[in-house]
């Protein structure tokens, strides 16, 4: 049977997860130190990782090329798909957020708003939860800029420390929701190779608590 | 300009030559197994009213169909599910038929995925309904149905997954919670989200039913899984435990053991099915191929409160499986090709039926010249051409001059 595999999310999920993994005493190197391979042995074989944009770690999951992932909750609400989401990495910590230009009130007046955002799903949600009829304009660069530009009259982004925000000229109106990294299994592995995933998950869920 | 003449739709495909054999063959095996049981074939229209799919316990998300409009202005869609036209064909043309009713279908069902997802919108189902039972007899009946038929179908790494839709609603309904606050914890425990589950859980006043909601997502396994229901004190659960066991231990004894696990967190969306529910999944392929379950109060949508219970199998995945497997081959050139001389084109479709019927494949020769019939023989690794006159002339056409 072939090796359980991973798909990481590049960059920073992955290096804190290859650092969770060698908590869990296991040999990352060939993770470390990549070199032109594509898919990587972790451990005694047993497991092997491969590196991803995060929204392709959803798609690898969800057609079961990839047993697990590691991926930011953000790529999840903005890309929800039918997958198990076991656990919380507790690690790549930030928020969704509403920011504007500061001291400029948000809310009120009868004119729809314009809402610049790299993550359309997220802020149509959010907009509809409130009841709220707003324009969406996908950006993909510098979300930041288009209240300045005037393009729009408010941002839902990411915000970590919200000092990208500050120099901005721009402030949180309204947090929408924390994220953090998160461990999603395929539905048809989960089930049919419960035994390895139950024992990799308790073992991760070891070296999280350890690391609290 | 015509733009997307030579495309075809996103999530929609060609299937050519052994790709059809695969699916006419399991779709027969299929079908042979379930008429075999008593079952029998209905077909409904691949065009049905929205209205068919859009009752209260069924819930067809709008997005997810495809719509369209009839010449009075109707909304029509495109069938997404086969149980639903059964029911309202079984509630309307089989109101005085004697129960139970057993019948079985192979159709394609039609859904909308999100873009570029590299989902099928269209996908072969093959599947059985039940109506007019309720009971153990008729799930068990059912169940192994699922469980035999697939592996008919050369499946031999599968595991099937029950559980119960009674158990979270009861489970729920202690916990007094309302409709958007029970819908929540579901989505979280379909999704096996256990750390947001537990978020919402802690907020609540500890109880044996927070507990074992809190456990929901991990209650799924062997046998083992009642026992630690027990220990967590939902022993006194009621009747949807104690009969999901009975089920589990009467599986056991049709040799399903080890291929039957028990998912208690086991929660569809919408509130389609009200008691046993199962899922089957199969090495390679990373989705469910089989789902069903019982369904008492569908019937109950279209005026005909019946008990009811079925399942359907995405034919697809199976085919795909064998096309892996390399159990179907691109067509083979035929063994033999008639050539019929200058008027005697007629006697050589004679010729060919004979030889057909003798149990050879055959091709007619539609060239002209002989020369280009044997060439074309040797092109395609046809081994012998019958050049058809007054009398039969068989020639052979070497290996070595083939190809």
């Amino acid at each position: 049977m072939r090796p359980l595999r991973i798909a990481l999310t590049k960059g920073r999920l992955e290096k804190d997860t290859v650092k969770m993994f060698q908590r869990m005493g296991m040999d990352c190197t060939a993770l470390i130190d990549k070199g032109r391979k594509l898919i990587l042995p972790v451990g005694d074989g047993s497991l092997e990782a491969v590196l991803s944009k995060a929204p392709d770690v959803i798609t690898y999951v969800q057609h079961g090329v990839c047993d697990f992932g590691v991926v930011g909750k953000d790529v999840i609400i903005e890309h929800p798909g039918s997958f198990y989401e076991v656990m919380d990495l507790g690690f790549g910590k930030c928020r969704f957020a509403l920011a504007g230009p500061k001291g400029k009130p948000f809310y009120g007046g009868y004119q729809s708003k314009t809402i610049a955002t790299k993550y359309p799903n997220v802020a149509r949600t959010f907009f509809e939860s409130k009841g709220m009829d707003v324009n969406i304009i996908k950006i993909e660069g510098s979300v930041e800029l288009a209240p300045l530009l005037g393009l729009a009259d408010a941002i839902v982004d990411i915000v970590e420390t919200g000092s990208t925000l500050r120099e901005n000229g721009l402030e949180v109106i309204e947090d929408i929701i924390p994220v953090s990294a998160r461990l999603i299994v395929n539905v048809a592995s989960m089930k049919l190779r419960k035994r390895e995933i139950e024992h990799l998950l308790a073992k991760m869920e070891q070296a999280k608590e350890e690391n609290k | 300009m015509k733009r997307y003449a030579k495309i075809t739709p996103e999530g929609n495909r060609d299937q050519l030559f052994e790709e059809c054999e695969a699916r006419n063959r399991t779709e027969d095996t299929l079908t042979k197994f379930f008429r075999g049981r008593g079952y029998h074939e209905v077909h409904t229209p691949t065009l049905e009213f929205y209205d068919v799919f859009a009752s209260d316990s069924y819930g067809m998300p709008l997005e997810s169909v495809y719509k369209l409009t009839d010449h009075k202005g109707r909304l029509m869609v495109l069938r997404p599910d086969c149980t639903a036209p059964i029911a309202r064909m079984v509630a309307t043309r089989l109101k005085d038929a004697a129960l139970p009713l057993r019948m079985y279908y192979r159709q394609e069902v039609y859904r909308v995925n999100p873009s570029m997802a590299g989902r099928s919108d269209q996908v072969a189902q093959t599947g059985v309904e039940l109506i007019g039972a309720s009971g153990k007899r008729a799930d068990l009946e059912v169940i192994a149905l699922a469980a035999e038929s697939i592996q008919a179908c050369g499946v031999q790494d599968f595991t099937l997954e029950i559980g119960h839709a009674g158990f979270f609603r009861e489970l729920a309904a202690n916990l007094e919670l309302d409709e958007e606050g029970r819908e929540r914890i579901r989505s979280l425990i379909e999704a096996k989200n256990y750390a947001a589950l537990n978020d919402i859980l802690d907020q609540m006043e500890d109880s044996p039913s927070v507990q074992i909601m809190r456990a929901l997502p991990r209650l799924f396994g062997g046998g083992e899984v009642f026992g630690q229901l027990e220990s967590m004190g939902g022993d006194q659960m009621d009747g949807s435990i104690a009969y999901l066991k009975e089920l589990y231990e009467s599986l056991k004894g049709l040799g399903l053991e080890g291929r039957v696990l028990i998912d208690l967190g086991l929660v569809h969306q919408n509130d389609y099915y009200t008691g046993v529910i199962f899922r089957g999944y199969m090495k390679g392929y990373g989705d469910v191929v089989l789902s069903g379950g019982r369904y008492d109060r569908l019937m109950q949508e279209f005026g005909d409160p019946l008990p009811a219970t079925g399942f359907g199998i995405n034919v697809d995945s199976l085919v795909r499986a064998k096309l892996e497997r390399q159990e179907y081959c691109p067509p083979k050139a035929p063994d033999v090709l008639v050539h019929g001389l200058p008027g005697y084109e007629i006697q050589a479709l004679r010729h060919l039926d004979d030889l057909v019927n003798q149990g050879l494949h055959g091709e007619n020769s539609v060239f002209q010249e002989e020369g280009e019939a044997l060439a074309y023989a040797k092109r395609q690794g046809i081994s012998r051409v019958d050049v058809v006159g007054d009398t039969v002339r068989t020639i052979e056409i070497g290996e070595g001059e083939a190809q």
